[in-house]
């Protein structure tokens, strides 16, 4: 039994710069955990689920940027704080569902602490912050031994807390693309209290066409063994006026799309039921309604 | 007279340390030598037979001292409660108390049942000692349920808990002394709540059942203990029972009283989980493995989890029999609790719950039956309230869907019906002196708006749907008669006529010091300044019982006054001496001791006090200058009754009914105080109160896999209620009904506030959507389901 007091053995590495974090990635492969905030590994390693090397990025200068301009979008350094990206302006104006996994994420103490990186590495199925840029779209940027390459959010998650980063890979920043006129997105979220961790969360990002959806992207989490577009109700979206009857449909839609399952935060059951209904609402908020 | 404290929003007297971190908490103290204990558990079985246990490799680690199994320490096997302290022996006998639990344990009972103890030089070491501890178990059967537990009892070589409990059943209560097995009180013929219901109008019958629930306390258990050079074994904790520990300790480990030595140090928050040993005897018993050298021992808070004791779970029946009027006529109940793995308070908590049955209604004969029987999971014991939550669940549900049915205003039933002055209180003979409930009730109804917004609301439609409920409790202050309780206080005078009070009080955050310090201030009419309280050390302190049943100000605040009292009558008396005056004649005001209407006539109290101490012989008289001797008060009092108090509480919820979600939008809690000494505690404890009862109702529960394996032993899944899940709870203090027992007119507080939310809210959530829900915690997965089911009620 692994005690919730006492770290288990690691040597802890601190790289001056991202080509030494590359290389002590090369170096050691699976035999090393990176850390950004740790709010994660930390836990973690008193759970025994820990590993012989952590590599901090905590000594890596100019990582904690959040930076916005119409042309490139938002870019969000690997050591930005959850916390700054809920604090940052253009964050708060432009990508509201966003701002908004990133301001409900954990406690003022995580949030300082913890990264969106690091949410987005975690590849949790109900990571919150994974929601929202599943929803509104985005790049994860990584340097390898061999260079650096760009991957979709939307390739990003392979299987239950696997992603398409390799071992030897780091994740160096995550781009989103600017909004288009008429573009909105938001996020929600279902807990037992306050502080928890997600029982289903979902967001939508719209992009619309006067009182037409042009293009729409739905994502939920916790309901599957990653975060998962909702390809059909995004299909039911497209090209339709948001009535009644559509968002019924979806209602109906939503539980064939994803696959729950019991855990000590909810049941399969309840999570098909109310799936449905959170879409519904998550539309309907997203356009001021 | 100074100006009264009694009933000012003064600074708790703690509050300071605390707030700036220099209070001293078990978990702080360090010494000289000083080595680290940590109990080795058992993690991966809920029931197991230990088969080997080897510490060879854990002896190679660096900084082990010593490694303790079940042989290398007492086997006496003991009972973690200080219960069999606090009654007669024969009533023990009668309630089939037992001593079940050994320090360490070949058989385990439950996840988390301690094997062996290691000894190191650091707590890292003894850590990582711990995890290189090889025990090999055998697995036995794991019974989680009553059902599995009474089946497996019954068979033929069929697996035991402990031979003195044949069956698994650990307790109920004996025929010999209770007819029908049940705690009962006949109607006036002499007839039981069962021979009565043919003449009742309207009968109604319920099952409910009542989670287990877990304390949660912010400090996790620590202790240091020393046995010393002089073959004296101190032990420092948070206990919240310090006297009766300290004689469990000195019993356990077979040493005379004055060789035990317990210092209670802080207390993090109690809630009933440090009523009696947790981790004392594993931790006394390794520092008397080393002598001479101190051990501290600290728990984490997943051991937390599965090594101090719950609330009591089961299942709880209801039948109760009205006139069409909805007068009560009869009650038969039954509370079937899983008791876990040892007996601890055995009969306890669901005797009481049957006991709170009797003071609530005037009914004209009830009854309940309690059993428990074992289970693998972690040890049910005490949790505030004591029975009461789990009757505040089902008892009050019960009674407004009889209401409902029969078109009566629930409010108004209670109003006539609840028991008053005069009625016989939870206990038989013992009847009640105050009563407050009617203008609890009113004031309640007037804040929630409860008659405006009932009838707003029955015409509702939408998504979302709103309902108010309401809920009533009486509980005690103390548990005389049916307990001991008994305080001793000592009221040292200073020569500079400051007072030292050394009394044994707990204060787990409550306010209890607080009050105490006021109450002597009060009584000698001296600035609360001049008052220190010392308490906590059993070296110092003569006999208390500790916090448990609501009793601090109740019981131990007389003792106090008592002891206040006599230092005042002695400064009076020897004022009356010097200015050649009588007594009655005397006026103490700002330690200015004078004859009334004669304020020339004098003598300062600090004089007195002061010659008391260092007193002379006049060179020029011979005579001794003022009166030699210092002064001291002293107290050892026995409480005299119980004065229940009364609370109401009205909620006010929100259902969605798409998600099954529910937001307690308000909440009122009136509570029948008699006299609030400090209100600023009592509306702490009010608040605090609310925050577990809502978790009771709304989040909290054990979840075990099918090993018996806790799943959610810690805070990521086990969910209380956080700051920002509580609601607007408004907390109202009645003083209309001044108990004429207690002291300066108090009655309890520290319990009475977890039973108005779980009631109201249940009540309220039953009122949005017509649905009653007979399980706790009322999740959003049970309304919704339920709401699939039968539909919205209204
Ligand atoms: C009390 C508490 C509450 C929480 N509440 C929430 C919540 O409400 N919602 C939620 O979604 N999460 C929650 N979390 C989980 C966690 O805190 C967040 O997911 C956080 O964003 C993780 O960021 P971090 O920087 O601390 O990650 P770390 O712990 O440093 O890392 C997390 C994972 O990502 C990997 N990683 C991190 N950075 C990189 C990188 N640059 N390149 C490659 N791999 C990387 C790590 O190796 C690790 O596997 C909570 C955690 C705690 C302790």
């Amino acid at each position: 039994m692994a005690s919730s007091r006492i770290l288990p053995e690691f040597e802890l590495l601190i790289p001056q710069s991202i080509k030494e974090a590359v290389d002590l990635l090369g170096k050691l492969k699976n035999k090393a955990s990176v850390m950004a905030g740790g709010t994660d590994v930390v836990i973690s390693c008193t759970k025994g689920f820990g590993s012989p090397n952590v590599i901090s990025l905590a000594e890596i200068p100019a990582l904690d940027y959040v930076e916005y301009d119409s042309k490139s979008g938002l870019r969000i350094g690997a050591m930005a704080t959850l916390q700054q990206v809920a604090d940052n302006a253009d964050v708060q104006k432009r990508y509201p569902a966003l701002w908004k996994s990133a301001a409900i994420n954990g406690t003022p103490q995580t949030r300082n602490m913890g990264t969106v990186v690091g949410n987005i590495m975690r590849a949790s199925p109900s990571g919150d912050c994974i929601c929202a840029i599943l929803a509104i779209g985005g790049k994860v940027v990584l340097r390898g031994s061999k260079g650096k390459r760009e991957v979709s959010i939307d390739d990003f998650y392979i299987k239950y807390r696997e992603t398409a980063c390799k071992s030897d890979e780091l994740a160096v920043e995550i781009k989103i693309p600017a909004p288009a006129a008429g573009s909105c997105n938001a996020f929600a979220r279902m807990t037992r209290t306050t502080l928890d961790l997600s029982k289903v969360n979902v967001a939508v990002r719209l992009d619309m066409s006067g009182k037409t959806v042009k293009e729409a992207r739905v994502a939920i989490g916790a309901v599957a063994p990653t975060t998962i577009r909702l390809k059909k109700v995004e299909a039911l979206l497209k090209g339709k006026q948001i009535t009644d009857d559509v968002l019924q449909k979806i209602v109906e839609t939503v539980p064939t799309e994803i696959k729950p399952i019991d855990d000590v935060r909810s049941t399969a059951e309840y999570r098909r039921d109310v799936a449905g209904i959170m879409v519904k609402r998550i539309i309907l908020e997203a356009l001021g309604k | 007279m100074a100006e009264s404290v009694i009933g000012k929003r003064i600074p708790k007297v703690d509050s300071r340390e605390k707030v700036t971190g220099q209070a001293m908490y078990a978990g702080d103290y360090r010494m000289p030598g000083m080595y680290y204990g940590k109990v080795v558990r058992c993690w991966e079985y809920a029931s197991a037979k230990v088969k080997k246990l080897d510490f060879t490799e854990a002896l190679k680690m660096p900084g082990v001292v010593k490694i303790l199994g079940p042989d290398d320490v007492t086997k006496k096997p003991y009972n973690t409660t200080v219960m069999k302290l606090l009654v007669p022996e024969i009533f023990g006998e009668v309630f089939g108390e037992i001593a079940d639990l050994n320090i360490f344990n070949k058989i385990v009972k439950h996840q988390g049942d301690a094997i062996c103890g290691v000894i190191a030089r650091t707590e890292e070491a003894a850590e990582r000692a711990a995890d290189k501890i090889k025990v090999t178990y055998e697995p036995l059967p794991v019974l989680m349920t009553c059902e599995e537990s009474k089946a497996e009892g019954a068979k033929k070589n069929g697996y035991l808990f402990t031979p003195l409990k044949p069956g698994n059943k650990a307790f109920d209560l004996p025929a010999s002394f209770f007819p029908n097995q049940r705690y009962g009180w006949n109607d006036k013929d002499g007839k039981t709540a069962m021979e009565l219901f043919d003449k009742c109008d309207y009968v109604i019958e319920d099952t409910y059942y009542v989670p287990k629930q877990k304390q949660c306390q912010m400090e996790n258990h620590s202790y240091v203990a020393h046995y010393d050079e002089r073959g004296r074994l101190n032990i420092w904790t948070s206990t919240q029972m310090a006297k009766p520990v300290q004689v469990l300790i000195a019993e356990l480990f077979e040493l005379p009283l004055t060789r035990v030595r317990l210092v209670q140090t802080i207390v993090g928050g109690g809630f009933g989980v440090r009523l009696g040993m947790i981790g004392e005897p594993h931790c006394c018993a390794m520092a008397m493995a080393v002598p001479g050298h101190p051990v501290r021992m600290e728990f984490l808070r997943e051991e937390d989890w599965v090594a101090s004791e719950t609330r009591y779970p089961g299942h709880i029946w209801f039948k109760c029999g009205f006139k069409k009027d909805g007068s009560p006529i009869a009650l038969d109940s039954m509370y079937m609790a899983r008791k876990g793995g040892y007996y601890t308070h055995g009969s306890g908590p669901p005797f009481c719950f049957a006991a709170f049955i009797h003071g609530m209604y005037k009914w004209q004969a009830m009854g309940c039956q309690t059993e428990g029987y074992f289970t693998n999971e972690v040890p049910t014991g005490a949790y505030r309230g004591y029975g009461n939550p789990q009757l505040a669940f089902s008892g009050e549900q019960m009674i407004t869907r009889m209401c409902k049915e029969l078109g009566l205003d629930e409010l108004e039933w209670r109003k006539k019906w609840h028991k008053g002055i005069g009625d016989e209180t939870w206990l038989k003979g013992v009847t009640f002196a105050s009563d407050g409930l009617n203008d609890c009730l009113d004031v309640a109804a007037k804040e929630s708006g409860w008659y405006e917004k009932k009838k707003k609301y029955a015409k509702q439609t939408g998504v979302k749907r709103r309902g108010l409920g309401v809920s009533v409790m009486q509980h005690t202050s103390g548990a005389f008669p049916m307990l001991l309780e008994h305080s001793v206080c000592t009221a040292k005078l200073n020569e500079d006529c400051t007072v030292e009070l050394m009394q044994q009080i707990s204060d787990l955050g409550t306010g209890g010091h607080t009050a105490i310090t006021q109450m002597a201030a009060e009584t000698l009419g001296f600035p609360m300044e001049d008052i220190h309280l010392r308490s906590g050390d059993s070296d110092m302190c003569g006999f208390d019982i500790g916090a448990h049943a609501s009793r601090t100000v109740y019981c131990a605040g007389p003792a106090t006054i008592e002891a206040c009292e006599s230092v005042k009558k002695q400064l009076l008396e020897r004022a009356a001496q010097l200015l050649e005056a009588n007594v009655k004649d005397l006026q103490m005001k700002d330690k200015i001791i004078s004859v009334k209407g004669n304020p020339q006539k004098s003598i300062s109290a600090i004089k007195i006090a002061k010659e008391g101490v260092y007193n002379y012989i006049d060179a020029a008289t011979g005579k001794t200058i003022g009166i030699p001797g210092q002064i001291q008060g002293y107290s050892s009092f026995f409480a005299k009754h119980c004065s229940p108090p009364f609370g109401a509480c009205i909620s006010e919820v929100e259902v969605d009914t798409e998600t099954g979600e529910i937001k307690v939008l308000k909440l009122v809690n009136a509570h029948d105080i008699g006299k609030a000494i400090h209100p600023p505690s009592v509306e702490g404890q009010l608040e605090g109160g609310a925050q577990q009862g809502l978790g009771f109702v709304l989040t909290e529960e054990y979840a075990y896999d099918k090993m018996g394996r806790v799943l959610n032993n810690d805070f990521t899944d086990y969910k209380m209620l956080g700051p920002s899940d509580m609601p607007d709870a408004k907390i109202i203090l009645i003083e209309s009904a001044p108990d004429p027992i207690g002291p300066m007119g108090a009655k309890s507080c520290g319990e009475s506030a977890l039973m108005g939310p779980i009631g109201s809210v249940a009540n309220a959530i039953f009122d949005a959507i017509g649905i009653q829900f007979k399980e706790a915690p009322i999740t959003p997965e049970k309304v919704l389901k339920a709401i699939k089911e039968q539909g919205l009620q209204k």
